[in-house]
């Protein structure tokens, strides 16, 4: 039982972590059908801004000042890079992502150095929300999760059930009828974009102070998001949440369960020959629990080519 | 005729001087100097400049300046094997690289098929990080020496020292990453069970810096409820688990290798203080007078992977002072036989080369994260300082059976 509660809180915190990266690059590409590499690297600009607001300021006003930065690099982006191969497809604007997400780390490690950066929470955030079974959850962590929630109802909303909303959809349906009706769709494009950056860059700076800010960051995230948001469905804000947690609750169940092939072996009554052969026959799950998201990614794509909630096949 | 006089007399001065056709010793640094482990990369290429550097100011080798020729293996085994072809073209001598012990094995792998197929061009290579059991077990061979410790010599130190100052307690918690140098540090972790008095409560064996969540396994570490945790983890992998430790309140002691990695001591903070870690040398161990010109000449006291690097070159500048080469033909065979009879002082005891697997035999410091230390880390008020140093003989363990060394005739 302790387990299992223990293992549901940190498997649903974590989840709503990536969720809080992720959002972006869901927002970006369902709204405008780019499939952007470097959404990770935003992630890692926005935990070096935050760093860098705030051991001058203090740690709110770099968690304030984060997003808008990044959001910016992100319209400059997208307004003088991005647009320019946009008639291409996607293989170019993946590429120029890609290239982008080497330059970013290379940037950093030229104005930051190699090593990770002393970015850390303030200490009056550093205590104990409440004790299940004798084990202290750090308030931190809930702090992340309510982020993340956050951000996930504020754009659900602004995108279901405001005049920006229709008007961003519209630009991605229909681009032509939507200018026709007088609306400047290069100008939603940026902003979209814009919008999308700023959700990493606030993700990155409320993540960093958890873990490590060092210039390998985007590259530890980069992969893991993409695999929440193609399990999630391309394009879909709520597949990317259900996915995220899914991911969260498996990796984490999967540290605790130490069971291996030699186990199910024991139901024949095989186990002692497989203990005896080793090797992948006794490789226990927590062992490989990394591997679980990769694993869900397969099954989701040879059973729902588009994703839990995707809607295009 | 008075011209070729003249030319002989100008070229017998230029004999004395320095011979006419001096042959240099070329030093080739096959490292990641871009990609993730950059940072490693950098320290240890950064070390071997400064090694090379007091050799040059002694004179060089063989009538000229020893060179250093730096190649990116960009983090990969296969870039790593392009840029050995072309430091082999470039005409290097010695390979030196530390950083994985994958691309250590794909390296002393090409050195070794090269030598077979080259006779009399042979290379060498000196390893100066790279921990993993089987480089000198199955892939030993006579022109690879590895100047640093393994997995067995860093638990026993730790092991005895944490036993000695009352804080290991009995019962051992092993958690490492899923590869040879994780799986090398749980055997280790075992082995030492009845030096230190302890029972193995548990052993984790999880994914390499893949892990963002230490969360799940803190918990588990809880349910067994041991006094240390041992692990051989470094980069992120060690840093987010005690992270992850401490915001759940665990009370556990960590025994670590890799805890000294620049950054991990400021990111940490407080919660480090009275870890352990076991490595070649921390600052305030033995004489300083090598940390002093260290900082003199390179700006900062040397740290992590740096002074084992320069101990090895040390000892490499001792093996040269032996020999002579009259700016002929460099001859690695004689500079490798040279090295096997080394033995270095480094400012905490003697570095020498066991000659059955050419693993050095050298002293184990162990540490403490302490408050105020002489040398602080990272810029902040902790830092590491040595509770004991265990000698050589003391934390060597026997030769690999697996390691069958042919020697040049």
């Amino acid at each position: 039982m302790e387990f299992a509660i223990v293992s549901a809180l940190n498997g649903v915190i974590y989840g709503l972590l990536l969720f809080m990266v992720s959002a972006g690059l869901t927002l970006i590409f369902g709204m405008m059908g780019v499939l952007n590499f470097a959404h990770a690297s935003f992630y890692m600009l926005g935990a070096y801004a935050a760093y860098a607001v705030s051991s001058r300021v203090n740690f709110w006003v770099g968690l304030l000042i984060a997003p808008l930065v990044v959001g910016v690099v992100g319209m400059l982006v997208e307004r003088f890079l991005l647009r320019r191969v946009h008639a291409f497809g996607h293989a170019h604007q993946l590429l120029l992502t890609f290239g982008l997400a080497l330059i970013f780390e290379e940037l950093i490690k030229l104005f930051f150095g190699d090593f990770p950066v002393n970015y850390r929470m303030p200490e009056n955030l550093r205590f104990a929300a409440f004790t299940v079974f004798g084990t202290d959850y750090p308030f931190y962590r809930m702090f992340i999760g309510a982020v993340a929630v956050i951000m996930f109802i504020a754009l659900y909303v602004l995108l279901a059930r405001t005049r920006i909303g229709i008007v961003v959809r519209a630009a991605e349906r229909l681009p032509n009828m939507a200018e026709a009706l007088g609306h400047d769709v290069p100008l939603v494009f940026t902003s979209v974009f814009g919008a999308g950056a700023a959700l990493a860059g606030l993700a990155g700076a409320v993540a960093g102070a958890f873990f490590p800010t060092n210039p390998n960051m985007a590259l530890d995230m980069a992969i893991i998001v993409f695999v929440v948001v193609v399990v999630g469905g391309l394009g879909s804000l709520k597949g990317s949440l259900v996915a995220s947690v899914m991911i969260g609750l498996f990796s984490s169940f999967a540290v605790g369960i130490d069971w291996s092939l030699a186990t199910l072996c024991d139901l024949v009554g095989l186990g002692a020959w497989a203990r005896s052969v080793g090797g992948l026959l006794t490789m226990t799950i927590s062992s490989i629990s990394g591997t679980i998201p990769f694993l869900l990614m397969l099954i989701v794509l040879l059973v729902r080519p588009a994703g839990l909630m995707g809607e295009r096949n | 005729m008075r011209s070729l006089a003249l030319f002989a007399l100008l070229a017998s001065g230029t004999v004395l001087a320095v011979p006419v056709q001096a042959e240099p010793l070329k030093i080739g640094i096959i490292e990641s100097l871009s990609g993730s482990q950059t940072s490693t990369g950098r320290l240890f290429a950064a070390a071997v400049d400064y090694g090379v550097s007091l050799i040059n100011a002694e004179g060089g080798f063989n009538g000229a300046p020893v060179q250093v020729i730096k190649y990116d293996n960009a983090g990969g085994t296969t870039e790593a094997a392009d840029k050995f072809k072309q430091a082999v073209a470039d005409g290097v001598n010695i390979i030196v690289q530390g950083a994985s012990s994958a691309i250590a094995g794909q390296i002393t792998e090409d050195v070794r098929k090269y030598n077979l197929r080259n006779p009399g061009k042979e290379v060498m290579y000196i390893n100066v990080g790279a921990e993993a059991m089987e480089l000198t077990g199955d892939k030993c061979h006579f022109y690879q020496f590895r100047y640093t410790t393994t997995a067995p010599m860093r638990v026993n130190a730790l092991v005895k020292a944490m036993k000695a100052a009352g804080d290991l307690g009995t019962k051992v918690y092993s958690i490492n990453q899923n590869y040879s140098w994780g799986t090398d540090m749980q055997a280790a972790i075992e082995a030492a069970a009845p030096i230190g008095g302890y029972e193995v409560v548990e052993k984790v064996l999880h994914d390499v810096n893949k892990i963002q969540d230490f969360a799940p396994y803190v918990a588990k570490i809880k349910a067994a409820n041991p006094d240390t945790a041992i692990t051989g983890n470094w980069s992120n992998d060690v840093l987010l688990l005690m992270k992850a430790a401490h915001d759940a309140g665990l009370k556990v002691r960590f025994a670590t290798a890799f805890l000294d990695q620049p950054g991990n001591i400021a990111n940490a903070g407080e919660i480090a203080l009275g870890d352990y870690l076991a490595n070649s040398y921390v600052n305030g161990a033995g004489d300083p007078t090598f940390a002093e010109k260290y900082k003199a000449a390179v700006g900062h006291y040397p740290v992590f992977v740096e002074p084992q690097t320069v101990f090895a070159i040390g000892a490499l500048q001792l093996a040269l002072a032996k020999l002579d080469f009259h700016g002929g033909p460099i001859n690695v065979t004689d500079i490798a036989k040279a090295l096997e009879n080394v033995t270095y002082m480094s400012p905490v005891g003697p570095i020498s080369v066991r000659k059955e697997d050419h693993q050095t035999i050298r002293p184990v410091v162990v540490s403490k994260v302490v408050k105020n230390p002489k040398y602080p880390a990272d810029g902040t008020d902790l830092g590491f300082q040595a509770v004991s140093t265990v000698a050589g003989p003391d934390a060597i363990y026997p030769v690999q059976a697996s390691c069958q060394m042919k020697r040049p005739t």
